[in-house]
């Protein structure tokens, strides 16, 4: 019975409920727009940032060795250390291994570089440019036992002429950064050898590697000064197999600390440091942050709005159901039943208002996607149930006063005849 | 077994310090005994027909009510008493428009214990609408819906008929109808006040009290009605 006193009840003020439902459109339309670009964004704009390059930077744990006699010092003198590659999986097995988009290791060593026209020292430098790596000890079993990655992926906004090196096992291709090609006169498909002397004192055991341009790089940093190669030909070249300087690690870390994010790396591969680009990060973090608090905000403002349209639609509703009120509870309503009929009304405007109100929602956040962040915004199911969640309780919250009316009609009134 | 079911004593119902609508008033009421209470515009007759219907409650005095006294009863104590008790006709019907004939005596049957469709039909049978159950309000006659609502004040098997001018919206042959149910339902032994301003109708009672002033005037016990 309750359920047809329910119903007919709406049916009969389907324009009422209308304006109480356009209300609650509006607060979850808004609430869902904001949430989906806030949790599509925030992930979206980490990724923009992550353009401007690596934010975390891991080198090996550097060996001070003092020099001198008692009472004389020398200074100190530090050891050569390396990373090695086969560790480098350990990185994406950390507690926020899901944050990790993608690192780069990188061995330098100074060439000398020949064509047909000049000679010159460059800095050669063996890294990954797409290359997939076996995750030998995956943290969970869920997670993927491949993980691409490289330069290509950390550092997508260099300006190439030509193409990436896409054959981890290419040794003939090269990346060249603008001025060495410049001051070599190489252009796309041109080839040249470099030369690396592995005993400097007696200028001998000299290696030799014939290299082909297939891209320029463009910067604007250091590395237009520099060629790329894969991680196995610098390494073959200078008699350091499984060795690298350093590796370039690009973190999405709005909701991480960093810090403990660098910690986690440090305990996965012991011997190494792992040092945050903290101006990036924190630049990142506060425009995130800005970006939630002005989202927060709004949603705030329009879920007021929302209250204030259900608030007004029901306290109407209870004006003009006066009658209706006394005579259920002069025939025996206690207000109990009163109360959960007003109350399953709104729960029942909260829900439709909140379905609603998601789907108007998710386009409104396409729409603040393309214009706002030139990127479409992906449907975020867990939305849904938070929207519902909000609408209803904002459509009860703004049902509480209307209630308290209804709740105080005497059933007197039906004998008044007023 | 005849004893008083209804009891006022020294009721006084005082809205603010000017107005007294009961002013010190005393009325016993017999178990299946038909009263007709009556008395000009302000006199305090629906004032005193709240009291006995637990819709309200007096500012002193005592109202004892089936052998329970209700004067100091709370809010939801006399809702559920009411709702045992007392059965309520209006003279404005008060139907819920969007719920059918049935439907609106079933919600009687649903705030007071369970809903059984079959007896609400019943009871829309008995005062001649069982032709009528699907109609909502606004297609039924004035005094179709004035039956519907004898029909909801009845389906809770109430021990007193309060009736507020049940004909004074009617025609004077649905008025008869419905004063032909109430005598039937006399008969059958149900305590029946009703309030009215028609000579006639509050001839038809067994008692008569006279209101002026929130004062009972004149009273008179007339068992040949």
């Amino acid at each position: 019975m309750f359920g047809r006193i329910l119903r007919k009840s709406i049916s009969k003020r389907k324009s009422r409920i209308a304006i109480a439902v356009l209300s609650v459109i509006i607060g979850a339309s808004i609430a869902t727009a904001l949430l989906s670009v806030s949790m599509d964004v925030s992930e979206k704009v980490g990724y923009e940032f992550r353009k401007y390059g690596a934010n975390l930077m891991v080198v090996p744990e550097t060996d001070t060795i003092e020099v001198g006699f008692p009472g004389v010092d020398f200074g100190t003198v530090t050891e050569q250390r390396y990373i090695n590659e086969s560790d480098l999986w350990k990185i994406k097995t950390i507690y926020w291994r899901n944050n990790v988009l993608g690192f780069a290791p990188l061995l330098y060593s100074v060439v000398t570089v020949e064509n047909e026209q000049n000679q010159q020292e460059v800095v050669l430098a063996g890294t990954y440019f797409n290359k997939n790596v076996n995750i030998l000890e995956p943290y969970s079993s869920e997670d993927s036992t491949i993980f691409k990655t490289g330069i290509q992926v950390i550092s997508p906004w260099w300006n190439v002429t030509g193409r990436w090196i896409e054959d981890p096992h290419d040794n003939d291709s090269s990346m060249v950064g603008i001025n060495v090609a410049e001051a070599l006169g190489l252009e796309i498909g041109d080839e040249y050898i470099i030369r690396y002397i592995i005993d400097y004192e007696n200028n001998s055991n000299i290696k030799e590697y014939n290299l082909t341009v297939v891209g320029i790089i463009n910067t604007e940093g250091h590395e237009d000064n520099q060629i790329f190669v894969n991680l196995q030909v610098a390494q073959n070249l200078t008699g350091r197999p499984n060795k690298v300087h350093t590796a370039q690690v690009s973190a999405l870390c709005n909701a991480c600390p960093v810090d403990t994010f660098a910690g986690e790396i440090m305990d996965a591969i012991p011997y190494t440091e792992a040092r945050t680009v903290k101006q990036l990060v924190s630049a990142e973090m506060n425009i995130l942050g800005k970006i939630e608090d002005m989202m927060f905000l709004v949603t705030i403002v329009a879920l007021l709005a929302s209250a204030l349209g259900v608030m007004t639609t029901m306290t109407t509703s209870v004006i003009e159901r006066r009658k209706e009120i006394g005579l259920m509870k002069s025939i025996g309503a206690e207000n109990r039943k009163i109360m959960t009929l007003f109350l399953s009304e709104a729960t029942l405007i909260g829900i439709i208002g909140g379905l609603l109100g998601y789907g108007v929602g998710f386009i409104l956040s396409q729409f603040i996607g393309m214009s706002v962040f030139s990127t479409s915004i992906s449907p975020t199911v867990e939305v849904i149930p938070i929207v519902i969640g909000i609408s209803v309780g904002v459509s009860l919250l703004a049902s509480i006063l209307p209630v308290r009316k209804a709740v105080n009609v005497e059933p007197a009134i039906v004998l008044r005849g007023e | 077994m005849t004893y008083e079911i209804v009891k006022i004593q020294n009721v006084v119902k005082q809205y603010d310090k000017k107005t007294r609508a009961l002013d010190n008033l005393n009325l016993s009421i017999k178990k299946g005994e038909w009263t007709s209470i009556m008395g000009p515009s302000g006199s305090g007759k629906t004032t005193l027909l709240n009291i006995i219907g637990c819709l309200d409650s007096p500012t002193n005095g005592k109202v004892i009510i089936n052998g329970r006294e209700t004067t100091g009863l709370k809010h939801n104590e006399l809702t559920r008493f009411r709702r045992e008790n007392i059965g309520l006709i209006f003279q404005q019907y008060h139907l819920i428009p969007y719920l059918t004939a049935v439907e609106n005596v079933m919600m009687a049957q649903y705030f007071h214990s369970m809903v059984d469709e079959k007896d609400a039909i019943e009871a829309l049978k008995r005062v001649g609408l069982g032709h009528r159950l699907e109609h909502v309000p606004m297609h039924l006659s004035g005094g179709e819906q004035q039956r519907v609502c004898i029909a909801r004040a009845l389906i809770n098997d109430p021990k007193i008929l309060l009736a507020d001018e049940p004909t004074g919206n009617l025609d004077q042959k649905n008025g008869e109808i419905i004063l032909e149910l109430i005598r039937e339902l006399h008969h059958e032994g149900h305590t029946i006040i009703v309030v009215t301003h028609n000579p006639e109708i509050g001839d038809m009672g067994q008692k008569k009290v006279l209101l002026v002033d929130g004062k009972i005037s004149f009273k008179n016990n007339n068992y040949g009605g």
